[in-house]
């Protein structure tokens, strides 16, 4: 009658909300988007595709033709709220808190712990590289696909001063003031990728006025997804001192060159570079092994024995990470991923994900819940059967234990 | 005694002993001891096995058969590849090479007609040609190309292989392995040795006492060795023995080369049960078991049922067992759990719907737990044989799959689902034609039937879940990720996510009986999906070729199945007139 009534409608709400058919909605949006996220990494590459089906809101298309696009269904991320909230809503407001029900109870926290680590996953999980060649040492890692801007002040010979700048920061910001030095750096462009080529005669004309930028020209081109792919950085910056312009460099990680200016007597390096992240401890790569079964190319193990270095903690010991076996340390697992230059170079695949144990705990739950839950209903289908053929006479009665 | 206690225990014993049989040796040919020849340990592949395996694997790669017809008679394996190596002119000749694709014929100015063999001497006078374009095609990603650059670089890698194979143990052309030993130390000879060891496909020279337990030598390394390994001289009267059909001298090498590889007892005996494992071919065995069970169930059904139904159970049972100890005799060989790859994964599968269906006979003793688990063992045994064509299925494991434990828990869980969801999806489509064809269905089975459905769905659902996060663990473990969104994983999850929708809709009453059963026949689809769909996609779903036939075969089981969840859905026996208007008012009548 009164359609306007708030606590009617909250309570329609509600019926939604716990309803069992919204589970199941849920369930079915997951396989589509599940689907179309598998095919379309074929085109997009594992990562390109999670961000546009499983890590967004809404999955957007574009219209044809034109520059509009538009969202065609929730997107992973949307979905897997909306089956966590119907899980506990429903969870709270319709299973009875019985005994009888004791395995759903546990199987539900357990999958809303589930999806909850991957929400924490996609949120914080941070991979990195640690690449490093037998005999040296090192104590920072490396980002893959992020870069950024260092001015390295290499005037002092025992310590380097650094200014680094997220490749993020020059995409933000016009003007970026280096701390400790007077020096501020303007920012006249960035591009996320672009493919640099020689100057020619027609080409517009160059924004650096120093360094080799003037001799380049840089095309943006679209950002690159896939994993097995790099995006080139471009950014023209002018370091500017005491109101004096030091010229207009360009800045790539796809120019190996070093660039540099001076002032006030002190040469500032400018590098693009993976962005980096500094350990406080280091690592040493004693050994590299890459071994193969016999009389084959087929590779039986990689592994590398490294020696780590902690001054603050007072650590110093050896270790092996090979396939399967990863260091965990600080809060960052270090594995095996690749190698190079003959064997000599390897890579670890650095991973530091705060909720990296939520998916254990949810495996535990949900197991023991759906045993419990379907031993539960076995011993009740049992008692069923038997006061069945109980009935039936001539039968002799058995009560389940 | 009463013909229904006895015939059921003797159809079983017999099945099981006419298994058995195979592991009597075959006859001499031409007086050639073969089965001595086939126990030979060789090292390829990067293990050390019987040289019968390494023929039976490589004429399965080249021919995809382990024997092949020629003047009249079956020429075995072992016996192709002693001519492979010692005769090549009598090798070149017989019909090994399997082409199917026209253009490739094409090519070798062929035409397709029913003979799909052709002999190496066949191919030889146009092989710089296939060389070329194989060549042009192996440059593209192997997404990109055509079928027929597909076709042509397959090819150009079995003909490469037969070259490697008989260039193992002496040069083609060449005076062969005698004149090779008694001019060692000349330019020329060293010039062959060294192409030997270049091309050698096995080693056939097992390590000295002494030496390390992988130093196993190629002839051409052999050669080039300053001291001779004492198996070079047999190994050359073997040859010439061969050669000029010398059956005397042939076995007595044999017989030396035998006790040089029993210096290394273990791998020596290894070697011989795998052979014996390779005669009796139990999985090919458990098939012919599985189609006697299915073909007398359903006979049962019109006919003497209570002779012929234990009859059949108790064929099912035989074939299971033989299916099991198949699958032991494995893991003791190969030292690791059962599922190692796609092709052991297809045994296993179909290993665990036969064991849950001899489970669901026992309860119900209806026979239809014998046809619905006779007709899963068959089709995935089927899968399995079409597999087993990539050559070695004991191959070795690339390193981050090098781990027993993970092997052994993820990958079984996850096998066992799918299992699972196979049997839920097979008792339903017995549902849906037993509808059809049984003319007074009795409720009792129905119901039955829907009741085991719907366990077995529970216990996929348990397995599939704990198997898709076993394997995020083990993700976790080796790259640090515990969900990467892989195709794989999300195959997998697909296999939850659909159980877990039927769980759901059941619970909830979305659906009944003939709705649950619909859905359990798409469980078919999905599990094929994600078991072997995915792996096409890594290839690349455009890609033609080798992978073409399974893509079409899953392209077909997929519409059969899909066409099965429509008989699910028809009313009972809906080309009778009055079908649909029966059950219309059956529904009328429900709701009101």
């Amino acid at each position: 009658m009164n359609s306007l009534d708030p606590k009617k409608w909250a309570h329609q709400l509600l019926d939604v909300l716990t309803s069992l058919k919204l589970t199941i909605l849920c369930l079915a949006m997951l396989i589509v988007l599940v689907v179309a996220c598998t095919l379309a990494q074929v085109q997009l590459g594992t990562w390109g595709a999670v961000e546009i089906y499983m890590r967004s809101w809404l999955v957007w298309v574009d219209l044809p033709g034109g520059e509009r696009h538009v969202p065609v269904m929730p997107g992973g991320a949307l979905v897997g709220l909306v089956l966590a909230a119907n899980l506990l809503v429903a969870q709270l407001r319709r299973l009875e808190l019985s005994w009888k029900k004791v395995g759903l109870w546990i199987t539900h926290a357990g999958l809303i712990l589930l999806v909850a680590g991957e929400f924490v996953s996609a949120a914080f999980q941070v991979e990195h590289q640690l690449v490093f060649e037998e005999g040296q040492t090192v104590g920072y890692v490396e980002h893959r696909q992020q870069q950024e801007l260092a001015i390295v002040d290499a005037s002092d010979p025992a310590v380097d001063d650094v200014h680094a700048i997220p490749q993020g920061v020059l995409g933000r910001r016009s003007e970026i003031p280096l701390a400790g030095t007077p020096i501020t750096l303007r920012v006249h462009g960035y591009f996320r990728n672009a493919q640099l080529r020689n100057r020619g005669p027609a080409d517009p004309p160059a924004p650096a006025t120093a360094g080799i930028g003037p001799m380049v020209t840089a095309l943006e081109l679209p950002v690159e997804s896939r994993d097995d792919r790099m995006n080139t950085v471009a950014a023209w910056v002018e370091p500017v001192a005491a109101g004096r312009s030091l010229g207009v460099w360009m800045v790539s990680n796809a120019l190996s060159a070093p660039q540099a200016f001076t002032w006030e007597g002190r040469s500032y390096q400018l590098l693009m570079r993976p962005a980096r992240e500094y350990l406080g401890y280091s690592m040493t790569l004693k050994k590299f092994s890459h071994d193969r079964y016999p009389g084959t190319e087929i590779p039986k193990n990689f592994s590398s024995l490294v020696r780590l270095q902690d001054k603050g903690r007072g650590e110093d010991r050896d270790v092996l990470i090979y396939m399967n076996q990863p260091l965990r340390y600080r809060g960052k697992t270090f594995y095996q991923a690749s190698f190079g230059k003959g064997d000599t170079l390897s890579i670890l695949q650095v991973v530091e994900n705060p909720g990296w144990l939520m998916p254990y705990a949810s495996t535990v739950l949900v197991t023991v819940g759906l045993l419990v839950h379907f031993a539960i209903s076995l011993r009740r289908s049992m008692k069923r059967r038997d006061a069945g053929a109980a009935a039936t006479p001539k039968q002799p009665q058995t009560q389940g234990a | 005694m009463k013909l229904e206690k006895w015939l059921p225990a003797a159809a079983g014993a017999v099945a099981i002993l006419a298994v058995l049989y195979a592991v009597k040796a075959p006859p001499k040919v031409r007086g050639l001891d073969l089965d001595a020849f086939g126990h030979l340990p060789v090292l390829e592949g990067g293990r050390v096995k019987p040289i019968d395996s390494l023929a039976r694997n490589t004429l399965l790669v080249i021919r995809s058969q382990q024997s092949f017809a020629f003047q009249g008679r079956t020429v075995k394996a072992d016996e192709w590849l002693l001519d492979t190596l010692f005769r090549p002119q009598v090798a070149d000749e017989q019909p090994i090479f399997v082409i199917d694709d026209p253009e490739v014929l094409a090519l070798f100015g062929l035409q397709q007609s029913r003979n799909r063999y052709y002999s190496f001497k066949e191919l030889r006078p146009r092989i710089e040609e296939l060389e070329k374009q194989a060549q042009a095609a192996g440059r593209l990603d192997a997404k990109q190309r055509t079928r027929f650059q597909a076709a042509a670089v397959n090819l150009s890698e079995r003909v490469y292989l037969y070259w490697r194979l008989q260039n193992t143990v002496q040069v083609v052309g060449s005076p062969g392995l005698m004149a090779e030993l008694a001019t060692a130390g000349s330019p020329e000879s060293a010039e062959r040795a060294r192409y030997l060891s270049q091309m050698a496909h096995f080693r056939p020279l097992p390590p000295l006492s002494g030496q390390p337990v992988e130093a196993w030598k190629s002839v051409g390394e052999a050669l080039s060795q300053k001291e001779p390994h004492p198996g070079l001289t047999t190994l050359a009267r073997l040859a010439n023995a061969y050669t000029f059909s010398d059956a005397q001298g042939f076995n007595q090498a044999v017989g030396e080369l035998r006790k040089l590889g029993a210096a290394w007892p273990d791998l020596a005996s290894k070697a011989s049960q795998e052979l014996y494992f390779n005669r009796i071919q139990p999985f090919l065995a458990g098939i012919v078991i599985y189609v006697m069970a299915l073909l007398l169930v359903f006979v049962s059904w019109i006919w003497k049922p209570q002779i012929l139904q234990p009859t059949s159970f108790a064929l099912l049972s035989a074939g299971a067992l033989v299916h099991t100890l198949g699958l032991a005799y494995r893991i003791i060989l190969q030292g690791r759990p059962p599922v190692t790859n796609l092709y052991s994964s297809a045994v296993f599968v179909g290993w665990g719907a036969v064991v849950l269906g001899v489970i669901l006979e026992w309860v119900y003793r209806k026979g239809f737990g014998t046809a619905v688990a006779a007709a899963t063992g068959i089709g995935s045994l089927i899968v399995a044989h079409n597999l087993a064509n990539d050559g070695d299925t004991m191959e070795m494991m690339r390193a981050v799959l090098d781990s027993n434990f993970w092997l052994g828990t993820h990958v079984i869980t996850i096998t066992i689902g799918y299992s699972g969801t196979y049997l839920a999806g097979a008792i339903a489509i017995a549902w849906a034609l037993r509808r059809h064809i049984v003319k007074d269905p009795d409720p009792a089975t129905s119901k039955a039937l829907y009741g085991a459905t719907y366990g077995i769905i529970c216990f996929s659902v348990f397995f599939s879940f704990l198997g898709t996060v076993l394997g995020g663990i083990w993700a976790d473990q080796s790259w640090g990720r515990f969900w990467g969104w892989d195709p794989k994983e999300n195959g997998a999850l697909l296999i939850v996510l659909w159980n877990a929708i039927i769980l759901h809709a059941r619970w909830g009453g979305f659906a009944r009986e003939r709705g649950i059963m619909t859905m359990a026949i798409f469980g078919n689809v999905i599990t094929s999906l994600s078991w072997f769909g995915v792996n096409m996609l890594g290839v690349g779903l455009h890609s033609y070729g080798f992978m073409d036939k399974a893509f079409w075969a899953l392209a077909g089981f997929s519409a059969s199945q899909i066409a099965l969840m429509g008989v699910a859905l028809l009313p009972p026996r809906f080309w009778q007139p009055g079908a649909f208007a029966a059950e219309q008012q059956k529904a009328g009548a429900g709701t009101r």
